[in-house]
């Protein structure tokens, strides 16, 4: 119990001190703040038992001051409270104590004798009004009663001694109320009072006359109200009679004519007529509406026009597009990342507006959506996306000979321009615009000859809107060209049938199509897909997938003819690309089994020694068209990476056995590279092809150069050492190249050379740019650039191509300097100091003492009741030790006094009988003697 | 009634006699167990390296840690005259600070100002969120209110971060007189008795910081300076007005010429312990 409770231990010795001073000043003086105040307040009786005992005074001390804490449980004093535990005990136990020996107990049931604090005479008069009331209860009643009685009665309940009404006693039941309210009415009866009389004669009143009184006062009133009403009807036909006068008078009429519309003419007769019979009032009422009031109506009925809605303003259009090829744009980014897997869900989140469809439109492409897209009014839109995405890859991508070659159908001319940039040229950013004009125009030019796509037809007039300024700026060349095409077609009509049903294998589609020219095969094309197209019936879906199958293999005999027809080639395209999105799946289908029919080719080609195993014209067109129809920025697709891959594996496996072998293979990596540009994908092999050719072009230490473990081990000649000092460079079209025979002079011409260097360079300064995030550059592009240096010092070089390689060279060398400046040394694996573990207190918010705050509820419950009991037997147990004490003390004193009287009794029996004693000793002598002593 | 806590103690004494893992009772003297658990920290610490060490394996070599001796040196913090006092506001009982309760300890004809229980918090989160702490250098931490309430808070607490539970933390601790830590029933905050000298290291000095002292220095280098064997104790005061007595420090010092809050004398504190034992 060594744990006093100091909430303030500092402050309670301070208390302690104060205190102490209180108690030896006592409570004669020095007592001041509150607690003096509420001792002084006390009762006096009290305060005369303080007096008796100095040490009642002291209070118990408190043991903290708390602010705002009332003191009212607080104050208390111990040797007080002890005193009157005793005196408590005084009245109760002793008083028990002294009866338990008496057999017979005598007890005062007088009425009031319980209750103590009832002076005497109360006492009296409660006695007295029991007696009364026995008195008046029915077995008394007609007892005759003695007239003292009742007078005392009188005086009792009228007037006591100091003249004061004393009301009947509380304490008296409900039977002694009713009982003396009757009685009361007796009395009044016998004796009538005063204040009675006036009642008396307001009840009789009541009765009958009350009610008569009532009955006159309302006939009055409705007599009164009746008399009102026709004084105001009197006045009401006055008034009227007077207006009827009035109306009649020429004045009035003259004023209502002019009022009037004058076609109402007849109204005026009304009128006269009326006044004849009618009241004014009546006369108005039945007047017909005027024309003005009419017209108000009618308005007032009227619907409001509606606003139409507007037409778009040309910015609007364009904000639009933008925001779709945007849109679309996000898409085949997040396919790029490789997320694009759960395509179906985005499919169900799709919504029928137009806006959403579009931003699907890429979704066939990917490899796992496939099955998805086989319902009918899809492909419609779809295609519009699909012709979309080709336009941006043209737009960005470098160095796509077939899609531009498309645009050859109308304008042949371009056709070198186009082809040279598959060599791998990359200045045509600012051709852009060029190169995606003429495509619109030819889309154009087809549409308008397809009669039934009409939802296509109204998104190319928006386009039209939107192109509108640049159609204008066009040269007037391409404008003869589109009015060519458009006219074209017209006149070639009558020669094809209108329905053609699509062709089942390739011998139908080559009777078909042979002889015709380009823009008939086109026709052709479009109207067999009209024809049979999916929208029309299920069953054409099969039919138009052999004819795609048909048509792609058409495409791929075509490269194989000897004097490749190039032309009809680029009109197939455009057919193929729009019929893959159509049927994505079959497409797929068929460019996976080409593929996989193309990599056992190169399998089995490599084995051949001597043979050139690079791919054919047929594979690099197919290849191509791939490239266009299907995404290669996506992550994953089941037939763009396999398509990379065999890219990938052409360029590692292939040995270089031409000058032809080189063109080809710096054209696969131009192909690579368009495919990787959007995805930035690291394709070593066709990093280390072309440094393998740039090898070539050095003279003499070839062998040494490449130590490459990524190449199988080729026979390596000098096939691009330029000889001789060059002024220009012309740039390859592979085409050309591919028709060419491997051994012809050309390739050791060189021009050829040269050409070939400059899209090695080219594509070089593609990867470098396209890999230039990567944490290898340095590694991967310092060889290159060595090389680079060691061929601009050795060999003979025309300008442009110096340029070009120094540029290149700068670009990595800043690249690479940029990737060292950003890399820091390894560092030493450094170890975080370990801190010390951190314990949390604790505690409520809100706590409140003397509250458990145990969770579980019934084990505080139990607590606190266990708590209660101990505390409640702890106070039973020290109220019985004080009682046991107390009645020791009792007995104790008894005992004394016992004691005491007996010794006194004794004492006084013994010096009785020593007296006695003595007395007899001295012969009676005793007494006498003293005296006399 | 001091019999059934005697047996108690017997009985537990007797149980650890039996089992050795037990943790040691709660009511062992403050300083006593305050070393006990600063060594077993450490050991703790010690054994966590080595671990470490083994878990790491070969080949990556660790950078060595400086190797210190079993016993270091710590530091003790003393805040005097705390502004903490616990009022009956309404029903409750609450910590009362000058926000709050202006108009209530205008009406109990107080000065609002003299209520600041946000300097003692400030202040003891600024040494129990410094590195010197988090590396175990910490050896106790005593407070005591104005009105003379001494408390002890042990090192390894972690400090309520907001006020109100801060003053939820403190009206518990004052109506309560000790905290334990939630699910064990170690104590981490405990009222003692004053004085707060007999709980101090024996001979060890105390530093009292006062804007008023005379002797003013460079605390970096007077810390510097201080023997390394021994711990050092910091008498700061956390009221908002007045002076730390200087009855029981050796050494009554000033460490800048303004006068500084008591966080930013304590952090002060703490980053020139940390600089001088090396800690970042």
């Amino acid at each position: 119990m060594a744990k006093t409770k100091p909430m303030a231990a500092g402050a309670a010795a301070a208390e302690k001190k104060q205190n102490k001073k209180k108690g030896k000043g006592g409570n004669m003086k020095g007592r001041n703040g509150p607690a003096a105040v509420a001792m002084k307040a006390r009762g006096a009786g009290a305060a005369a038992a303080e007096r008796s005992n100095p040490f009642e005074a002291i209070w118990s001390r408190r043991k903290f001051d708390v602010l705002g804490k009332k003191r009212k449980g607080e104050e208390r004093r111990t040797s007080r409270s002890r005193s009157d535990a005793i005196h408590k005990r005084e009245n109760t136990l002793l008083k028990e104590f002294e009866q338990s020996a008496k057999s017979s107990v005598f007890h005062d049931r007088r009425i009031g004798e319980r209750d103590e604090t009832l002076p005497e005479y109360d006492k009296a008069i409660l006695r007295q009004q029991r007696e009364h009331m026995a008195k008046l209860k029915r077995a008394s009643k007609f007892n005759l009663s003695d007239e003292e009685d009742d007078e005392d009665s009188h005086t009792l309940l009228g007037n006591d001694d100091f003249n004061e009404e004393v009301p009947i006693g509380d304490d008296s039941d409900e039977e002694g109320n009713t009982l003396s309210k009757k009685r009361l009415s007796l009395q009044s009866s016998d004796l009538p009072s005063e204040t009675d009389l006036p009642g008396e004669t307001h009840g009789h009143k009541s009765k009958k006359e009350v009610m008569s009184e009532i009955i006159l006062k309302s006939k009055f009133y409705k007599a009164q109200k009746a008399k009102e009403k026709e004084q105001d009807e009197h006045l009401v036909d006055k008034l009227d009679s007077d207006f009827a006068l009035l109306a009649q008078t020429p004045e009035l009429l003259s004023l209502t004519e002019s009022a009037r519309v004058n076609t109402h003419k007849n109204n005026s007769s009304t009128i006269h007529k009326g006044s004849s019979g009618l009241t004014g009032k009546e006369i108005f009422n039945k007047e017909k509406p005027d024309a003005y009031d009419k017209l108000v109506k009618e308005m007032v009925m009227d619907q409001r026009a509606r606003p139409s809605d507007r037409t778009k303003t040309p910015e609007e259009l364009a904000q639009e597009e933008k925001e779709r090829l945007e849109k679309l744009e996000k898409e085949r980014h997040k396919r790029m990342l490789g997320t694009a897997e759960s395509s179906d869900e985005e499919d169900d989140d799709s919504e029928d507006g137009d806006h959403h469809m579009r931003a699907d439109n890429s979704k066939p492409i990917s490899g796992d959506d496939l099955g998805d897209s086989f319902s009918f009014d899809e492909p419609t839109k779809r295609k519009k996306g699909w012709v979309d995405e080709i336009y941006e890859n043209e737009g960005r991508k470098i160095g796509e000979g077939v899609a531009s070659g498309d645009e050859g159908s109308d304008d042949s001319g371009e056709d070198e321009d186009e082809d040279e940039e598959d060599a791998g040229d990359e200045e045509d950013s600012s051709d852009d615009d060029f190169r995606n004009m003429p495509a619109r125009d030819w889309e154009q030019s087809d549409d308008d000859e397809v009669a039934l796509e009409e939802d296509e037809k109204d998104d190319v007039k928006d386009k039209e809107q939107v192109i509108g300024e640049k159609v204008m700026k066009t040269n007037a060349q391409n404008l003869k060209r589109v009015s060519n095409a458009k006219q074209k077609p017209h006149g070639k009509d009558e020669d094809l049938p209108f329905v053609i049903e699509a062709p089942n294998n390739l011998q139908d589609l080559s009777s078909l199509v042979d002889g015709r020219s380009e823009t008939e095969i086109a026709e052709i094309i479009s109207r067999i897909r009209t024809c049979n197209s999916i929208r029309l019936t299920p069953e054409n879906r099969k039919k138009m997938q052999v004819f795609y199958g048909v048509l792609l293999q058409y495409f791929a005999v075509l490269a194989t003819q000897s004097p490749v027809k190039f032309k009809v080639i680029e009109t197939l395209v455009k057919p193929l690309v729009e019929m893959s999105g159509e049927t994505p799946y079959f497409a797929a289908i068929c460019a996976r089994e080409r593929l996989i029919h193309t990599r056992a080719r190169l399998c089995e080609d490599i084995k051949v020694p001597g043979k050139s195993s690079l791919p054919s014209l047929k594979t690099l067109l197919l290849l191509r068209l791939w490239s266009l129809i299907f995404p290669c920025s996506d992550f994953r697709h089941a037939v763009a990476t396999p398509m990379l891959l065999l890219m990938c594996e052409y360029l590692m496996r292939c040995p270089i056995q031409s000058g032809r072998d080189a063109a080809v293979g710096s054209f696969l990596c131009s192909m690579v590279l368009a495919a990787t540009k959007e995805s930035k994908k690291f394709c070593p092999e066709a990093i280390s092809f072309l440094q393998t050719l740039l090898v070539t072009s050095l003279k003499g230490e070839v062998s040494n150069q490449i130590n490459d473990q990524f190449m199988e081990l080729k026979t390596l000649k000098p096939w691009l050492h330029i000889s001789e000092q060059m002024h220009e460079v012309n740039r390859m079209n592979i085409l050309d190249l591919m028709s060419m025979d491997p051994d012809s002079p050309f390739f050791a011409s060189d021009n050829f050379k040269a050409g070939v260097l400059l899209s090695v360079a080219e594509c070089l300064r593609g990867f470098v740019i396209i890999h230039e995030g990567l944490c290898s550059f340095p590694e991967i592009f310092m060889p290159v650039s060595s090389l680079l240096q060691q061929i601009m010092e050795k060999s003979e070089l025309p300008a442009l191509l110096q340029e070009i390689f120094q540029d290149v060279i700068d670009l990595i060398k800043k690249r690479s300097d940029e990737h060292h400046a950003s890399r820091e040394p390894l560092q030493m694996r450094k170890q975080k100091p370990e801190p010390i573990k951190q314990l949390n207190p604790k505690f409520e918010e809100n706590y409140v003492k003397g509250l458990d705050y145990d969770p579980d509820r019934e084990r505080a419950r139990l607590k606190k009741l266990k708590k209660q009991v101990k505390s409640e037997k702890r106070g039973a147990m020290s109220e019985l030790r004080k009682d046991s004490y107390f009645m020791a003390a009792v007995k104790e004193k008894e005992r004394m006094k016992h004691e005491q009287e007996r010794s006194e009794k004794y004492g006084k029996a013994m010096a009785f009988l020593q007296e006695q004693e003595s007395a007899f000793k001295c012969g009676q002598m005793g007494k006498g003697k003293k005296r006399r002593r | 009634m001091g019999r059934p806590y005697a047996v108690k103690g017997k009985k537990k004494r007797k149980l650890e006699g039996g089992e050795a893992s037990r943790a040691p009772p709660v009511d062992a003297e403050a300083v006593e167990q305050e070393v006990k658990e600063n060594e077993e920290v450490m050991e703790g610490e010690a054994a966590a390296e080595e671990a470490f060490a083994e878990e790491v394996g070969e080949g990556i070599p660790i950078v060595p840690r400086p190797v210190d001796s079993k016993r270091r040196p710590g530091a003790i913090f003393v805040l005097e005259r705390a502004c903490l006092e616990v009022g009956k506001v309404g029903k409750g009982m609450q910590i009362l600070n000058s926000d709050d309760h202006a108009n209530y300890l205008r009406k109990q004809n107080r000065n609002p100002a003299d209520y600041r229980p946000d300097i003692i918090h400030q202040a003891l989160l600024a040494i129990f969120d410094s590195p010197l702490t988090k590396a175990g250098r910490l050896q106790a931490v005593y407070v005591r209110t104005e009105k003379g309430v001494l408390f002890e808070i042990k090192p390894h607490v972690r400090m309520p971060r907001t006020f109100k539970r801060f003053c939820g933390l403190m009206s518990q601790l004052l109506q309560k007189l000790s905290i334990t830590a939630v699910g064990k029933r170690e104590k981490l905050l405990n009222v003692i008795k004053n004085p707060v000298t007999q709980y101090l290291p024996v001979g060890v000095r105390k530093i009292g910081l006062s804007y008023s002292a005379e002797k003013a220095v460079n605390l970096f280098d007077y810390v510097a300076k201080s023997n390394d064997d021994e711990p050092l104790v910091f008498v700061v005061g956390a009221m908002a007005h007045g002076k730390v007595d200087k009855e029981y420090s050796d050494d009554y010092i000033q460490i800048s010429g303004y006068p500084l809050s008591a966080a930013c004398c304590l952090n002060r504190i703490c980053s020139a312990l940390e600089q001088k034992w090396n800690i970042q």
